[in-house]
Formats: structure tokens, C-alpha cells, sequence
């Protein structure tokens, strides 16, 4: 310890590669992100290169200039990449996460700019009202995810579509980590709006299980509707439902009165409907295991037959 | 990986009896083919069925029906597509970028997608595929910046990543002007070199200046199998010049000497000339249109 102290500062002040780095760098063991940093370190700094290269045996260094010759010119990885590394995801990983269109910072500034206009629209109604459910903010909120995983995959948004179904890698593990990265995202940033609007306490995170049957049934219905008309249809149908509830709960709530709290609360958000929601997103998680196989292919092919 | 089956012999390639359908229309029509080390090119009108073939045996789409092996794997099975997709490299007819990736980043993409994980190994490969389409000095530059022949180099540098056995080009000579074909060619025949390619065009001189064996679609079928020098014969005697249009010519057009070459069958005492591959397969998709 006291040795590395002693070299460190024979490099100077400010920010050197960690010793242990070195070590690690030399033998080609270093992982990101402490290997870009000590990559681009290594550019500017000729003291570490020279530390490195004492640590170093001659044939190991040779590899190590050649592996950091390679590494100048690759991608400087953007925001959502790096991000991904930090917390842990695995480097390919998290390239194969970062070309997912809807993960881009463009998308997810569209999400949250629809989020915040809901949330505002919804505590600035009527504050009389204000014990009914924050209906408008509960219909969105299963649709962005639902929206953003449709997004995330296929020949519509993703301009590698073809190349990606003939890779190795498993056209429905792709859909998967990528699925669960805009789930992720998309359930998180409604979290977030919910804690926004604390005055409607649990019934605020209602959304949650209609947004998990929604994204499930549309990817379970993707291989025989195909990757466009299959989250439409699932969107349309939600929308219809709610349509449908409202319809009935502003019929009967003239008759069961004010009495009864939850009198404005539309079916899916109630207990009974989130049991329903819940079941419906098990069996559609079910169904999409069966099709799995059908993510392995190209979705333009003959959606009748 | 990609010394298989280096005897003719022994395809590396082989279909038999492929069918698929859009709709009422019959994309492909019982193709059987076998496909060897080198280039072969697959030459046919638009509406051929090429682009389907090649997405058959890229494994995008399945087939209706028949069957086909690569490099001894067999795609009908999950664990033989697997290994296809290995040895598989695929430049689709109008391949699609990151437009926003840098060439290396998205021939890095590309890579990881072909599972390689090791991440300097795989580096040292992008840098190797960039190289050899001589694209070294634009990798860092984003895909939106290159010029239409710059990307089609990185879409073939994208399909050369892994060292694939089994190359499929669609029409990648399409939209390249005449300087950029000529070295897109040179990448293809250095690309042939120990492994096997299939590469779709229209243009007989992409065939006549690349490969060593050649197939004519037309209605989905196949029209003619063998080397170029066999489609070429198949014009001999047929093929005559003369100083007006021949009325009963199959085909006419006037050369750059002025006069016409008539492709047909010749009247007497006409001056017959040495057939091209771009006569032969004139009278190939003039014979299937008779079939037809
Ligand atoms: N995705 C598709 N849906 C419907 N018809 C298609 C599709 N792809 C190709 N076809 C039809 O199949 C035939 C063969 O097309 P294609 O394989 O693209 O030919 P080529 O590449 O030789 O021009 C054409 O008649 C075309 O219209
Ligand atoms: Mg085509």
C-alpha cells in the first residue's frame, strides 16, 4: 500500500490509474467502466504508461498497446450505455440495450413530458372532486409502456430489424432485454408520477397491473398479428374498455350515490378489476412463453395464412 | 470454421424443393439449388423471387415447404438455425444503420449480435472487417455522415464480422456509381476467396466480372444453373449483326459500333457473332416467358 501511494505520487497531482487498475490493465483483465477511463487516461498520461509498462512483462504489454490502439477508436459509449454499465448491466449488454430506439433520450423526454402534463392536468381539477380517482392519469399510464415496448422491437422502429433476426443471438431473449429494459423505465417513471399525485394514495399505482396484462397481451398477440396491429388492437381495446366503464359507473352512481367512496372509481381500477388485471397478465405471460419461438423469425411473413 | 466442404462435391450449400408464397403470388416455385466455395451469382429480373430466396436461406423467413442445409446444419431445427446464423453473413437489399452509430460502433453492434463477447477480441475484429472495406479512416464518423457508397461498405463490413463461411449479398451493387461498383467488386471476389457466396443482381456484368457459377430466377424458378462460360453457349448461333433491327429477333440493340446485334433465331447467311452471358441469359428469361 505504502509503495502504491509512493508511485502514485511520483505521477503528480490529479487523477492516476489505481495501481490495482494497472496490474488488471496489463494482464487484459480490466473491466468497464475502469477500463475506459484508464484507456483514456492512458492517452494523455506518459507517467502511468510508464508505471504500466514496469508492472508489465514485454509480451503482455505488447497485447495491451495493441487491445489499447483498438479501443481509441471505439464508440465512446453515450449517456444510457454508460449509465447501464455502471449499474452493473454486462458492456455488450448494454450496446445491444442502448440501440433500442425508445431508450434514447428524445423518447424518454416525450414520456415524461406527457406524464407531467397528466399529473398537472389531474391535481388541477377540481379540488371538490379530488376523492374520485384520477381517471385520466390511471387510462394513460398502462398505454407508455405498452407504447414503449411496441416501439422497442421490429421491422417498424428498429432499422436492423432483418439483420437482428438472422443473428445468433435469439430474436425473443433481444425482445426480452429489451422489453424489460422499457418496462423498467416506462413502470419507473410512473412511479414517479404517482408520488405526484399523494392525495389519491394507493388507488394512484392502480395503473400497474392493467399496464403489465396490456404489454404482456400484445407481445402474446404479436406473432399472429404482427408488431404493429397487435399493441394497437390491445390499446384500442383498453380504451373501449374504459369507455365502457365509465359508461356504466356514470349510470349507476346516480342510484348508489355519494355514499359509496369508490361510486367514481371505473372497474379496472377497483379490487375486483385489478384481480382481473393480474390474471389476465399471468395468462398472457404464459402465452407469450408457448410463442416464443416465433420471435425467431422475420414478422413481415404472411400475417393471414 | 470455414474450410468445409472445399471438394465441389460436397455442397456447402444445398436446397431442395423450396416453396413460399405471398398471398396468391409465388414467390419461390420449387427451388433446388447447390452452392460451392467462390462466388455464385443469381441473376434475374425484378419480381424474380431473389430477395425471397435469399431471405430463405438467411433463415429471416421459413420456407412453405422443402428443405436446405448450411455448411451441414440444418435450419429446420432450432439448434441447426443457431449454428447457421453462426456462419451466416447477410447484407439485406436495403440495409438499415444506427444512424446515429459511428461505423465501428455499429459494426461492433453487429458483432455482439453474432454473440461475441469478448470485448477486445471482438474490437480487433471490427477493426479487421473496416480494414479490409478500407473504411479505417471513417470509423469514427457517424453512419449519417457517409456517402451511400461509404454505407454499403459498412453493411458488407457488417456481414464479413466473424468471418462467416456463408456470405449472402442482395443487390449490393444497386445505387453504387461506376467507380464504387468496380471496388465493391474487388471487396466481393477477396470475400470469395475460401468461403461461399451467393450474391443477387441484375446487371450480367456484376456476373461476368465476379463469379464462377451463376443461377437465373424468373417467376420464382430457377432457369438456368452452371458457369458463366455455359450461359454464354447457350447463345451460340444465335447471336448475329447486322445493319437493321432484325424483325424476327427475340431481342435487338445497337452496339457502340453502330451496328445492331440481333439475339434470335438467325435468318440465313446472317453474320453470326460470339455470344456474351448478357445474350444468354436474354434467351434464358426469353424461354421461361414461353414456359410461362
Ligand atoms: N413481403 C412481401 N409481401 C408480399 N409479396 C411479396 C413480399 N416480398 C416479395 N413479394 C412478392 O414476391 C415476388 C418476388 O419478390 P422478390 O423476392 O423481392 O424479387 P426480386 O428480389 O427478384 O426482385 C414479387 O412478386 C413480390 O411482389
Ligand atoms: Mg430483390
Amino acid at each position: 500500500m505504502t509503495d502504491d501511494v509512493g508511485r502514485t505520487e511520483s505521477r503528480g497531482a490529479g487523477w492516476h490509474v489505481p495501481e490495482d487498475d494497472l496490474r488488471a490493465y496489463a494482464r487484459g483483465e480490466l473491466a468497464p467502466p475502469s477500463l475506459w477511463s484508464a484507456d483514456t487516461h492512458l492517452v494523455a498520461c506518459a507517467p502511468c504508461r510508464a508505471v504500466l509498462a514496469e508492472m508489465s512483462d514485454p509480451a503482455a504489454l505488447d497485447a495491451g498497446w495493441e487491445r489499447l490502439d483498438a479501443e481509441l477508436d471505439a464508440p465512446r459509449p453515450g449517456f444510457v450505455e454508460s449509465l447501464l454499465v455502471r449499474i452493473g448491466v454486462a458492456d455488450h449488454t448494454a450496446r445491444l440495450l442502448a440501440a433500442t430506439p425508445v431508450l434514447r433520450l428524445s423518447w424518454l423526454g416525450s414520456v415524461v413530458a406527457v406524464l407531467v402534463m397528466t399529473v398537472v392536468a389531474t391535481n388541477s381539477i377540481d379540488p371538490e372532486r379530488v376523492s374520485q380517482a384520477p381517471t385520466l392519469f390511471l387510462a394513460l399510464a398502462p398505454l407508455l409502456p405498452l407504447a414503449g415496448v411496441a416501439l422497442s422491437y421490429g421491422p417498424v422502429l428498429d432499422p436492423t430489424y432483418e439483420m437482428t433476426v438472422v443473428s445468433p443471438t435469439h430474436g425473443f431473449r433481444l425482445l426480452m432485454i429489451r422489453a424489460v429494459a422499457v418496462l423498467a423505465v416506462g413502470l419507473g417513471l410512473n412511479a414517479l408520477a404517482s408520488l405526484a399525485l399523494p392525495s389519491y394514495g394507493l388507488l394512484a399505482a392502480a395503473w400497474l397491473l392493467p399496464a403489465l396484462a396490456l404489454t404482456a397481451l400484445a407481445l402474446a398477440l404479436t406473432p399472429r398479428l404482427g408488431p404493429v396491429a397487435a399493441p394497437g388492437a390491445v390499446g384500442a381495446a383498453w380504451v373501449a374498455l374504459l369507455v365502457a366503464a365509465e359508461r356504466a359507473t356514470s349510470g349507476s352512481s346516480g342510484i348508489s350515490g355519494a355514499s359509496d367512496p369508490s361510486g367514481s372509481t371505473l372497474a379496472p381500477f377497483t379490487a375486483e378489476g385489478q384481480v382481473v388485471a393480474g390474471v389476465v397478465a399471468a395468462l398472457a405471460v404464459g402465452l407469450l412463453c408457448l410463442v416464443r419461438d416465433r420471435f425467431d423469425f422475420s414478422s413481415d411473413h404472411r400475417s393471414a395464412a | 470454421m470455414t474450410s468445409l466442404g472445399t471438394t465441389p462435391s460436397v455442397p456447402s450449400v444445398s436446397a431442395a424443393g423450396l416453396c413460399l408464397s405471398y398471398g396468391s403470388t409465388r414467390a419461390l416455385d420449387d427451388v433446388s439449388l447447390r452452392l460451392g466455395h467462390g462466388v455464385t451469382g443469381l441473376l434475374g429480373p425484378n419480381g424474380a423471387g431473389k430477395t425471397t430466396l435469399l431471405r430463405v436461406l438467411a433463415t429471416a423467413v421459413p420456407a412453405d415447404r422443402g428443405a436446405f442445409t448450411v455448411l451441414g446444419h440444418d435450419p429446420g431445427t432450432a439448434r441447426g438455425r443457431h449454428d447457421v446464423r453462426r456462419a451466416l453473413g447477410y447484407l439485406p437489399q436495403t440495409p438499415g444503420f444506427h444512424p446515429d452509430f459511428t461505423a465501428f460502433a455499429f459494426v461492433d453492434y453487429v458483432a455482439i449480435l453474432k454473440e461475441m463477447t469478448d470485448r477486445s477480441a471482438r474490437h480487433r475484429e471490427v477493426r479487421r472487417v473496416l480494414d479490409a472495406v478500407g473504411l479505417s479512416d471513417v470509423r469514427g464518423k457517424r453512419i449519417k455522415r457517409l456517402s451511400g457508397g461509404m454505407r454499403q461498405r459498412v453493411a458488407l463490413a457488417a456481414a464479413l464480422v466473424g468471418d462467416p463461411g456463408f456470405l449472402v449479398l442482395d443487390e449490393p451493387t444497386v445505387g453504387l456509381d461506376p467507380e464504387q461498383r468496380m471496388r465493391f467488386r474487388e471487396l466481393i471476389a477477396t470475400a470469395g476467396e475460401g468461403r461461399t457466396v451467393l450474391l443477387s443482381t441484375h446487371q450480367t456484368e456484376d456476373v461476368a466480372m465476379l463469379c464462377n457459377r451463376v443461377i437465373v430466377m424468373a417467376g420464382g424458378r430457377v432457369r438456368f444453373e452452371g458457369t458463366p462460360a455455359e450461359l454464354s453457349a447457350r447463345a451460340a448461333g444465335r447471336v448475329w449483326s447486322s445493319t437493321q433491327r432484325h424483325p424476327g429477333a427475340k431481342a435487338g440493340w445497337r452496339t457502340g459500333t453502330g451496328a445492331f446485334r440481333n439475339v434470335g433465331d438467325p435468318p440465313d447467311g446472317a453474320s453470326l457473332v460470339e455470344p456474351t452471358l448478357e445474350d444468354g441469359y436474354l434467351l434464358t428469361l426469353d424461354a421461361s416467358e414461353v414456359a410461362a
